[in-house]
């Protein structure tokens, strides 16, 4: 049984914004599914249309076997959803909430109460356990959403920008617990996310969405070999030869790549080497003109790379 | 599921006790309906009966085997079993409204409904849950505004005439049927007016509007009603919670389109 199969689903709002376009996607269990688009791609609403908040406009959708159109009750009892939009009570403590969201799922107050202080442990969370929601931040608010989430031990975790509001070291330790979430406990996780440099951390497949459509679905390795075979080789120099910064835009990966940086004379850019074999190559070229290299790295393409290549390439059909 | 639907009632009763101008409001209608007004009657019977012309009009159109008891006690069964349950209604109405203004749209406005319904409850079981608590905290109050009404009334009436003061069948009509009643319908009420309401107190104002009307339809209608028969305000009372059992069943469909409606 895969953890969620869409097939062909679409959803177009009753005013005709056509939010998911005819998409068709399986994640296996205990995968760790990175969901990534730009702004207004369609990402939160194929949340909802997975969790049953929304009606599908066409397709068919399964979470762990159950069809969220029908019993979306069915799929809440084994999916933990955390939005923006799913807010708690601000006149209720953190624990209280967490207890009462617990109850809600049947669990009783003592099982609650301990699983509460789990969570609120592991997410730092525990000194504020006490305090009334109204008292929380904005990141403290996010965090308790994750526990909340959590609470009655999901097979599928739905996660909705979990990070974005949260300081470095809260999100690095967000991304720690989901992995070992995923590692220890077999948990699915669908994370969509802006963050790409954490997601590249802990996601194991990553699926790429722009205006409702899924562009790629693949591991990073098999993003990478969909737009380049070689490395991103960055390098900051001076007084480069025109012929060789000419060749050398012509292969950048992507437009943001091209943008070269020129302060007094000096310019950075990124382009891709089919071997690590060109790099001292290429830097000798510089030198012997006379220029100077204050900086030269190679790296295979991060996710980032990749997904501005994969939406330049969008762009310009 | 039990468990959930307790951890609602629970959440939503904590949440406007929380509240303090609701629970002042909540507090203070029934003081005045059953003790202060009442009182200022039972004071102004004993003390100047013959000011009271219009009551005795009123009173000649009572029952024949009940004109044979003296003036003022006439005039205190005549407050305490025919007018006062009127006025009483207003107490589960008001009770039962505010509570389902703050449970329903105050979920919206907290933006907290959301998340409610990523619970592994129905919408009808949510429903009902929430429909359950504020008919539950109206009776609440209601039984309490009672019990503190004939306690003080009794009293009172003991100590200016000796006489125990004993609530006549109209009450068990009054709180068995007619309060319930008139909760179920005031919580419907609130439910259909407040389907667009973003925040408690626009629902509130709505709500205020909707059953204000209804209270003085209530009030005209019965007052002579009252006079005439216990099996006439019978009757209306099952009317009454027949048309409440109904407006529960449609707004239920109601509430389910309109949880979605936000997101569509
Ligand atoms: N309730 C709604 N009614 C009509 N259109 C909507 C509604 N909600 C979202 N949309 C539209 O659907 C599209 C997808 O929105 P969605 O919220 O799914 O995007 P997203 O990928 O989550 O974006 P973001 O990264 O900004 O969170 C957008 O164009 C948006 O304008
Ligand atoms: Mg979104």
């Amino acid at each position: 049984m895969y953890a969620v199969e869409m097939n062909h689903l679409s959803k177009i709002y009753t005013g005709g914004k056509t939010a998911v376009a005819d998409m068709s996607l399986m994640l296996e269990q205990g995968e760790v599914f990175g969901f990534l688009g730009p702004n207004g791609a369609g990402k939160t609403t194929t949340v909802k249309v997975l969790n049953g908040m929304l009606q599908s406009s066409e397709g068919k959708c399964m979470v762990f076997g159950e069809d969220p159109a029908r019993e979306p009750e069915k799929v809440h009892a084994v999916s933990g959803v955390m939005t923006e939009h799913a807010q708690m009570y601000n006149h209720l403590t953190g624990l209280q909430n967490l207890i009462f969201y617990g109850a809600m799922f049947g669990i009783g107050e003592e099982e609650s109460r301990k699983r509460a202080r789990e969570l609120l442990k592991q997410l730092e969370l525990a000194d504020a356990a006490g305090q009334k929601l109204s008292a929380y931040s904005t990141g403290m608010r996010q965090r308790l959403s994750i526990a909340r989430a959590l609470m009655h031990r999901p097979k599928i975790l739905f996660l909705d920008e979990p990070t974005s509001g949260l300081d470095p070291e809260s999100a690095y330790n967000v991304n720690q617990m989901i992995l070992a979430l995923a590692k220890e406990q077999g948990m699915t996780v669908f994370l969509c996310t802006h963050q790409l440099r954490y997601a590249q951390e802990i996601c194991t497949r990553y699926g790429l969405i722009d205006e409702g459509k899924l562009l790629t679905v693949g591991t990073l390795e098999e993003l990478r070999d969909g737009v380049s075979s070689g490395m991103s080789v960055q390098i900051r120099a001076d007084r480069v030869p025109d012929a060789l910064e000419d060749a050398l835009r012509k292969r950048a990966v992507s437009d943001r790549c091209r943008n070269t940086e020129q302060t007094a004379g000096i310019r950075e850019f990124t382009f891709e080497a089919a071997s690590e074999e060109e790099i001292p190559h290429i830097v000798s070229q510089i030198v012997e003109s006379g220029g100077k290299v204050y900086h030269v790295s190679a790296s295979r393409p991060s996710l980032e790379d990749i997904y501005f290549a994969l939406t330049a390439e969008r762009r310009q059909q | 599921m039990n468990r959930a639907i307790s951890a609602i009632v629970k959440k939503d009763m904590w949440e406007i006790t929380a509240n303090r101008q609701l629970l002042l409001m909540i507090v203070i209608v029934p003081l005045v309906l059953t003790l202060v007004v009442p009182s200022i009657f039972l004071l102004s019977a004993h003390f100047a009966p013959q000011e009271m012309e219009e009551l005795q009009e009123l009173m000649g159109m009572l029952p024949e085997e009940m004109q044979n008891v003296e003036t003022e006690e006439l005039m205190v069964r005549l407050l305490m079993n025919h007018i006062l349950p009127l006025f009483f209604l207003i107490i589960p109405i008001m009770a039962a409204s505010v509570m389902a203004a703050s449970s329903f749209v105050g979920e919206k406005e907290q933006s907290t409904l959301e998340t409610l319904l990523y619970s592994p409850l129905t919408v009808r079981q949510l429903f009902h849950a929430k429909v359950l608590a504020s008919f539950l905290f109206s009776m609440l109050v209601s039984g309490i505004a009672f019990l503190g009404m004939i306690l003080v009334l009794g009293v009172e009436m003991y100590a200016l005439t000796g006489v125990m003061l004993i609530p006549g069948i109209s009450w068990i009509l009054v709180l068995a049927l007619l309060s319930p009643a008139v909760s179920l319908i005031a919580i419907t009420l609130i439910v259909r007016g407040s389907a667009k309401a973003q925040s408690v107190m626009e629902a509130q104002q709505k709500a205020a509007f909707l059953i204000l009307p209804v209270v003085f339809l209530i009030a005209g209608q019965f007052l002579g009603v009252m006079l005439l028969s216990v099996w006439i305000l019978a009757g209306l009372s099952a009317v009454l919670a027949v048309l409440a059992w109904v407006l529960l069943r449609t707004s239920l469909a109601k509430f389910s389109g309109e949880m979605l409606l936000g997101n569509r």
